[in-house]
C-alpha cells in the first residue's frame, strides 16, 4: 500500500506536528523544550499535577488532552516510540511543586522503561511522584497478567477523572485512589480491518487480507492474536461488547462509560453503527450506558478499525467525569 | 593488543554506529514482521547520538565519555532501545571507573557492568527473544576468551561471533517482550531485531579493535 500523506521530511514529523498543534491552540497549550506539551496557563501550585508520556502518531492523543481539568504535561516521543528518560525527568521536575505528581504510564515496553528510569532519578531527587500503569487491553484475555496487557485509549478518560479530582484540590493520595479505582474497572478491545502506514518508513504496519479482520490489534499496528474473516458491524460489536462486559464484570443495573474510538480511517458513520449495536447488546443485559463518546481520541494514523472501551462507573467517578475541563480535544463547561 | 584505551573505545563506538547504519533497513524490515517496523530507525538514531557524544568528549577519561554516550542515546532515541542501550552504556561507564586503559579482563568487566545495568531495566531472560539473547552470549564469550589469552582483539571477535550466533538462535523463539509479544506463536520464524542490533554492534566493536592492531 503506497503511503500518501501530507508530510515534509519524515525526520521532522514529531517536531512539526507539535509546533503546529501548539500554534493552533495557544490559549490552552504550549511546547516546552520541543517535546513536552504543557498547559498554557499552569494550574495553581497547590494542586496535584498529572503527567503522562507516549509516542506521537496517535493524535489527538495524548497531548490533545493537556489543559485545565486534565493533563498538566505530556512528554512526547517519536512516532509510536516512547520518549527517552531525559525529557520525562524534566517534565516530572517541572510538575512537582507543592502537591506532587500523578504520573500516568501506558503499559508498553518503551514507555515503562523510560518511566522507570525517570522515577529512579525522581526518587534520588526526592520528587513526590506516584505512578499509575494502565493496562486495560483485554486482547490476551481479561485475566491475563497485567504485564501482558497493553495500555490503550482508556488512559484518556482516566486523565479526565484524575484531572478533575486534582483540579478540585484533592490530595495526591486521594487523586491516586480515584485513578486506581477507574483503572481497575475499565477494559478496552481493539479491532483492525485495514493497515496504516508508518509515516517515517512509508511501510504498512501490518498485513491483513482484503477479507480479514483482527480483533486484539495493538495501537502501533502490532498484531493481536485474533485474526478472522470480516464480520458485519453488528456481529463485531456483539463479540467485542460481550468480552468487555465480562471483563468489567458489568451486571444488570450497572452503569458504564462506553467509548467507541476510531483508529483514524474508520468513518464516523461506521462508529455510530457499531455504537448502536453496543447499546442494544448492553440493554439486553440490563446494563445502562451512563455516558458515551464516539469519535477519534487515540488514532493509529490511517488504520481502519476502532477501540471499544467500557468503564464501570459509580456516583463519584461520574461526578469527576462530568466536571468542567478545557483542553483542545475534550471540553466540558 | 593487550590493552585498549580511550581512542580504541571511541573507534569501537564509531564502528558500532557504522554497522548499525549499514544495516538500518534490514533491522526495520525484521521489525515489521512482528513489531511496528521502526527498530532500524531507532537504533540508528541512538548510535548517531552516541557518535555525537564521542565527538564532543575529550580524552583520556573513558567513563565520562561512556556516560555522555548513554545520556545522548537516551535523549535521542526513545522506544525500548533508548533506555536499554542507554542503561547499557551507563553500566559500562560505572564498571570502567577511573581506569584509562583496559586489559582483556577489564574489558570483560566493562561489558559485564553494561549487561547488568541493562538487565535491571527488564525482566527478560534468555529465550525470551530479546537483545539479551545476543548480549549474554557475547559477554560470556568475552569473559571466557579474556581468561584464555591476553589479546583483546581476538577476545572481542569471539564475543562478536557469539552475539551473531545468539541472534540467529532467536529465529525459532517466541517473543515474550516488546510489541512482538502479542503475536504469540506467530512471532516465531524471524530473528529478533534487537538481538540482531546487538550482533551488529559487537561486530562493529570487534572490527574496530582488530583494525587497531598496534601491538
Amino acid at each position: 500500500m503506497a503511503m500518501k500523506k501530507f508530510i515534509n521530511d519524515p525526520a521532522n514529523l514529531t517536531t512539526e506536528l507539535l509546533e503546529g498543534y501548539c500554534l493552533a491552540y495557544p490559549d490552552k497549550v504550549a511546547l516546552e523544550s520541543g517535546r513536552i506539551v504543557v498547559r498554557a496557563k499552569p494550574k495553581p501550585e497547590s494542586k496535584v499535577a498529572i503527567v503522562t508520556l507516549g509516542g506521537s502518531g496517535h493524535e489527538p492523543a495524548l497531548s490533545g488532552f493537556v489543559g485545565e481539568g486534565m493533563l498538566d504535561a505530556s512528554v512526547v516521543g517519536d512516532i509510536f516510540a516512547a520518549p527517552g528518560p531525559p525529557p520525562v525527568i524534566q517534565a516530572l521536575k517541572m510538575a512537582d511543586r507543592k502537591a506532587g505528581v500523578l504520573f500516568v504510564v501506558l503499559n508498553h515496553a518503551g514507555d515503562v522503561m523510560s518511566a522507570n528510569m525517570a522515577l529512579e532519578m525522581a526518587g534520588k531527587e526526592g520528587l513526590n511522584v506516584r505512578m499509575i500503569l494502565t493496562h486495560e487491553d483485554i486482547a490476551p484475555g481479561a485475566s491475563a497478567p497485567a504485564e501482558e496487557r497493553r495500555g490503550l485509549a482508556g488512559c484518556i478518560p482516566l486523565y479526565k477523572v484524575a484531572g478533575a479530582a486534582a483540579e478540585a484540590g484533592k490530595s495526591l493520595d486521594e487523586v491516586c485512589k480515584i485513578a486506581e479505582r477507574f483503572n481497575d474497572n475499565m477494559a478496552t478491545l481493539a479491532v483492525a480491518i485495514k493497515t496504516a502506514t508508518h509515516p517515517q518508513s512509508g511501510q504498512a504496519i501490518f498485513d491483513l487480507a482484503d477479507d480479514e479482520m483482527e480483533i486484539g490489534m495493538g495501537q502501533h499496528g502490532e498484531a493481536g492474536t485474533g485474526r478472522s474473516k470480516l464480520m458485519t458491524a453488528d456481529r463485531t460489536a456483539d463479540v467485542m461488547a460481550d468480552r468487555l462486559m465480562q471483563a468489567v464484570k458489568a451486571k444488570k443495573g450497572d452503569r458504564l462509560l462506553v467509548i467507541v474510538n476510531g483508529a483514524g480511517a474508520t468513518t464516523q458513520m461506521e462508529l455510530f453503527i457499531i455504537f448502536r449495536r453496543v447499546h442494544q447488546f448492553l440493554a439486553k443485559h440490563g446494563v445502562t450506558i451512563a455516558r458515551s463518546l464516539v469519535g477519534e481520541y487515540l488514532t493509529v494514523q490511517e488504520m481502519a478499525g476502532f477501540q471499544m472501551f467500557f468503564a464501570k462507573m459509580d456516583d463519584e467517578l461520574l461526578k469527576w467525569y462530568d466536571a468542567p475541563c478545557d483542553t483542545p480535544y475534550w471540553t466540558v463547561r | 593488543m593487550e590493552a585498549i584505551g580511550y581512542d580504541e573505545v571511541v573507534r569501537m563506538i564509531r564502528g558500532a554506529a557504522s554497522e548499525i547504519r549499514a544495516n538500518r533497513e534490514h533491522l526495520s524490515k525484521l521489525d515489521s514482521a512482528t513489531g511496528d517496523g521502526d527498530h532500524g530507525t531507532a537504533m540508528l538514531r541512538a548510535m548517531e547520538a552516541a557518535e555525537k557524544a564521542v565527538a564532543d568528549a575529550r580524552p583520556p577519561a573513558i567513563a565520562p565519555m561512556l556516560e555522555a554516550v548513554a545520556w545522548g542515546i537516551m535523549g535521542a532515541a526513545g522506544g525500548a532501545p533508548g533506555p536499554l542501550l542507554g542503561s547499557f552504556f551507563l553500566g559500562m561507564s560505572e564498571a570502567v571507573g577511573e581506569r584509562q586503559t583496559l586489559d582483556g579482563p577489564a574489558v570483560a568487566s566493562m561489558f559485564e557492568g553494561g549487561l547488568a545495568a541493562m538487565r535491571k531495566q527488564t525482566p527478560a531472560k534468555p529465550g525470551d527473544k530479546t537483545m539479551l539473547d545476543a548480549l549474554i552470549p557475547a559477554v560470556e564469550a568475552l569473559r571466557a576468551a579474556t581468561g584464555a589469552g591476553p589479546d583483546v582483539a581476538s577476545a572481542m571477535k569471539r564475543a562478536a561471533d557469539a552475539a551473531a550466533r545468539g541472534a540467529e538462535g532467536t529465529r525459532d523463539m517466541q517473543a515474550r517482550f516488546g510489541k512482538a509479544r502479542n503475536l504469540g506463536e506467530r512471532s516465531k520464524g524471524t530473528v529478533d531485531p534487537g538481538a540482531t542490533s546487538i550482533s551488529c554492534i559487537f561486530k562493529g566493536f570487534a572490527d574496530a579493535v582488530a583494525a587497531d592492531k598496534n601491538t
